[in-house]
């Protein structure tokens, strides 16, 4: 038996999957190092479609896109992860839930 | 005449050597020396706007391989973000015995965020675009926690890290499916593509509104405005001055560049959406203002109103409603950026942003109450105050396109707001003071409270320039 080639429907399919596995992370999860977590899975996603389309056109610019989409990510999850050691550091918390000093 | 690289981009490398003389002095002066620092980097930008005037000589043009675009637009935004970042370089200094450490660094940052918002005026490419506007985000989540002894500080940048990078990684999946259904990700060359009236094609749409939402996020839009009034409480106030005016002129700018400027012809498809959220976050900032307690909280809600007038000129479409824009942000910028310092200037001497504490301000400092009076009178849309021209024209907009529901939830709005700005004046000159002691206003915020009334007045009195820059933005781009 063989697999089908894995074709364009496939991976969108896949990075559709990501993104909203990693939307759903980002609204249901309350520790807060899970929710950096789902929000790279959603940057990652992008990734995938931005690849994907990148061969199915034949040009290189969506590739080109995903290095820029990393160097942000690695930037965004390095203040993040910063902010999280304040936070917990100064109030003990890691959880959403207790974030409430301003109504939210 | 055609613009060299040196030539075309001298804005930015201006900027970016400032930053570089900025890095310097702060490792070679001392701690103490830090306001001299903030005076520098705002006399620094003020070389921006000749460089900005004469660059518009020029004419429009694409530089960088197609990355980065010279135009009106561009550099009329360039203005307005240049005049913000002064401002509030001007304001920081009251927040100096707030911030534990690093003052050197704060005003890196804001400078930081400049250039992210230079960048974004100027870019004709999605990947220019992205990482622009995440360079003014991921700056602003730094700015936001600078309180770092402060828990309310911490815990605005972290919903603000976690909603705003939610944002824009929708508005990243967007422009993957906008590359997916075009593909290429150069904005002209996605204009050239759709003839007017033309239908979009599904995945172009799809991606087009997760786009649409990405932007709506920075321009404090319902249904993405849950961040704004957390954000704006905690943060220190240069910052949310800074954010509700720069953050805020960015995410409409880029709303042109994407929105109207490349999909016109197909404005059906989209602009009774953007109506309708017009309409709704009009009527959620302005009814959600009316019980806070907080005026930075307040100022939030207040934010995300204007947001709503802003998008009606969005979604009309015409000449007249992004001429209106242009218009609005402009005068918007000096009335938010007064109240700021207003509170700015009061929260460095009482300690407190409760509206309560400002009772009997016309006593201790009739100059802080009057120009807050003023500012609040512009917020609101009064008349001969440049806020109410630049509502009068959105309206204006609304109506000729035939959106006169929209117009008149606008006009009924400006009411809810005028009584939510004038408890505010109540409280200032009818409520007696618990402290009689008078408020010393320092020199740079006196200064910048001058600039701005003189500009809340004279835009509203004379608006024949301003109006006309407005319309000279939009129709050379």
């Amino acid at each position: 038996m063989s697999l089908p080639p894995v074709g364009l429907p496939h991976l969108i399919g896949l990075s559709g999957i990501l993104f909203v596995i990693g939307l759903v992370g980002v609204l249901t999860r309350r520790n807060i190092l899970l929710i950096l977590l789902s929000l790279e899975l959603i940057l990652n996603a992008a990734n995938l479609a931005f690849v994907a389309f990148s061969r199915a056109h034949g040009d290189l610019s969506g590739q080109i896109m995903v290095f820029f989409v990393m160097i942000v990510a690695a930037a965004e999850v390095t203040v993040g992860l910063a902010i999280t050691v304040l936070l917990s550091r100064l109030a003990g918390k890691l959880n959403a839930d207790e974030m409430r000093n301003l109504k939210w | 005449m055609t613009p060299s690289l040196l030539t075309g981009l001298l804005p930015e490398i201006w900027l970016g050597l400032l930053f570089t003389l900025l890095l310097v002095l702060d490792l070679a002066w001392k701690e103490e020396r830090s306001t001299a620092l903030g005076m520098v980097a705002a006399a620094g930008l003020l070389p921006v706007f000749p460089v900005l005037a004469w660059q518009a000589g020029m004419g429009s043009h694409e530089l960088l391989g197609g990355m980065y675009r010279l135009d009106l637009l561009a550099l009329f935004f360039k203005g307005i973000f240049t005049a913000a970042a002064i401002l509030v370089l001007l304001m920081t200094r009251e927040l100096d015995k707030t911030i534990p450490r690093g003052h050197g660094e704060f005003y890196l940052l804001i400078l930081a965020a400049t250039f992210g918002m230079f960048l974004a005026a100027s870019s004709a490419h999605f990947v220019m675009l992205f990482v622009a506007l995440e360079l003014i985000s991921i700056t602003f989540y730094v700015l936001t926690t600078y309180l770092q002894n402060n828990v309310n500080s911490l815990e605005a940048g972290m919903k603000y890290l976690v909603l705003g990078s939610l944002a824009s990684g929708i508005l990243l999946y967007g422009i993957a499916f906008i590359y997916g259904a075009t593909g290429s990700m150069q904005l002209s060359r996605i204009q050239a593509l759709y003839s007017a009236g033309a239908p979009l094609p599904v995945p172009l749409l799809f991606g087009l509104f997760l786009v649409i939402a990405g932007l709506l996020f920075k321009a404090a839009a319902v249904p993405f405005h849950f961040w704004v009034p957390d954000v704006y409480q905690g943060a220190p106030t240069p910052v949310t001055a800074f954010l509700s005016v720069g953050s805020k002129s960015a995410g409409f700018l880029v709303m042109f560049r994407v929105i109207q400027e490349l999909f016109i012809g197909q404005a059906a498809q989209w602009a009774p959406l953007l109506a309708w959220l017009a309409a709704l976050t009009i009527l959620y900032g302005n009814l959600g203002a009316i019980p806070q307690r907080n005026i930075k909280r307040l100022m939030g809600y207040s934010s995300i109103g204007h947001a709503g007038y802003l998008l009606i000129g969005i979604a009309v479409a015409s000449r007249l409603g992004s001429t209106a824009v242009n218009f609005y942000l402009a005068s918007y910028l000096f009335t938010n950026l007064a109240v700021f310092l207003v509170i700015a200037a009061f929260s460095k001497v009482t300690g407190s942003d409760e509206i309560k504490a400002y009772a009997g301000l016309s006593k201790r400092s009739p100059f802080l109450a009057a120009a807050m009076f003023i500012a609040l009178l512009s917020l609101a849309g009064v008349p001969p105050m440049a806020g109410f021209f630049g509502k009068f024209l959105l309206l204006m907009g609304a109506v000729s396109e035939g959106y006169i529901a929209l117009a008149l939830v606008g006009a009924a709005a400006v009411v809810v707001s005028l009584y939510y700005y004038l408890q505010i004046v109540y409280t200032m000159y009818a409520d007696k003071p618990e402290d009689l002691s008078p408020i010393r206003v320092s020199l740079p915020v006196r200064l910048a409270l001058w600039v701005c009334l003189a500009a809340m007045l004279g835009l509203g009195i004379w608006q024949g320039p301003l109006l006309h820059l407005s319309l000279a933005a939009i129709s050379g781009s």
